[in-house]
């Protein structure tokens, strides 16, 4: 569970929350010329990112708008709130070698010895 | 456990019933009016502010009112208009289909949607806080503060009455279906206050 600032109602708590998947997704100017595989890629396929993503929220038990965030989903920091329409934001300073700071090989849970700088 | 089942029917005709001393009423068909339009068209604004004789908040989690006709901030382009005296309300209605009749903006009446429950005693806050995410105590901070949020799973909007220098008074809209669940729980809430 985490906090999430609505850009309308103030920062309130995630349960009042309902995600709608990756943003910044564009319906396919003519549907009819695809072929099933380019369809099903537009209607199915989405990014699962560990890192930084850019996905649509809408405050449903709240303001019910809908707005886009950039959200580091292994943190779950949010780093950028903003309007539905916009293009995605640049996040820098976000660019962990991987995205919760454990090594690049091998595994094993060391995000506890990991300093961000 | 409960010990006895306290259905919301018990407030019905008006009834008002009282435990641990919080009073519960049940307003149940206080005129509602569901307003859309856009707050930076002039028009839409003055018309519909002068139909109402106050203005539309623009602020988040606010209301104003005339009388006892509250307009409730619902989003940044949508208002909840109450009528707690359902005297001219249909005058109020038709007139503002009239000024809403375009493609702009639009008015529905949601009357039947939502009934309002009125509590109202002095740990109001501390009976609340057992059900909300929210905080309460913030959010209802200053006078005519409204808060749209869950209480456990279901849909609420409070809308805070009293003043500051008054006993704490808040009316729960909810959707009629789920009024007599929260009404329960709440009842329940009110036996171990005291802790
Ligand atoms: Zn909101």
């Amino acid at each position: 569970m985490f906090l999430i600032k609505c850009p309308y109602c103030g920062e309130r708590e995630q349960s009042e929350f309902s995600c709608g998947g990756e943003a910044h997704i564009v319906r396919p100017k003519n549907p009819p010329d695809l072929t099933d595989d380019e369809w099903a890629d537009y209607l199915f396929m989405r990014k699962n990112i560990k890192g930084v993503q850019f996905e649509r929220w809408n405050h449903s038990n709240g303001c019910r708008r809908w707005f886009n965030i950039a959200r580091n989903t292994a943190t779950d920091e949010i780093l950028k709130i903003y309007n539905m329409g916009e293009r995605p934001p640049k996040i820098e300073g976000n660019d962990l070698k991987t995205p919760s700071g454990e090594p690049e090989i091998g595994s094993g849970n060391i995000s506890t010895s990991f300093k961000k700088e | 456990m409960l010990d006895r089942e306290n259905t919301i029917q018990e407030l019905h005709n008006g009834f008002i019933k009282e435990y641990s001393g919080i009073m519960f009423k049940e307003l149940a068909f206080v005129k509602k009016i569901n307003l859309r339009g856009d707050p930076n068209d002039k028009k839409f604004l003055s018309t519909n502010e002068g139909a109402l004789q106050s203005t539309l908040p623009t602020k988040p989690n606010t209301l104003t009112y005339n009388n006892n006709i509250k307009t409730i901030w619902l989003g940044p382009n949508e208002w909840l208009i109450a009528d707690y005296d359902n005297n001219n309300i249909n005058d109020l209605f038709l007139k503002l289909q009239d000024i809403n009749n375009n493609e702009e903006s639009s008015i529905t009446d949601v009357t039947e949607n939502r009934t309002i429950i009125r509590i109202s005693g002095g740990k109001l806050f501390k009976l609340l806080s057992k059900f909300l995410v929210l905080d309460i105590d913030k959010a209802l901070y200053n006078e005519s503060s409204v808060a749209q949020t869950l209480f456990i799973k279901v849909s609420i909007l409070i809308v805070r009455n009293h003043k500051d220098n008054e006993l704490p008074e808040v009316d729960i809209y909810v959707n009629r279906s789920q009024a007599n669940y929260i009404y329960k729980l709440l009842v329940d809430g009110t036996k171990n206050l005291d802790f």
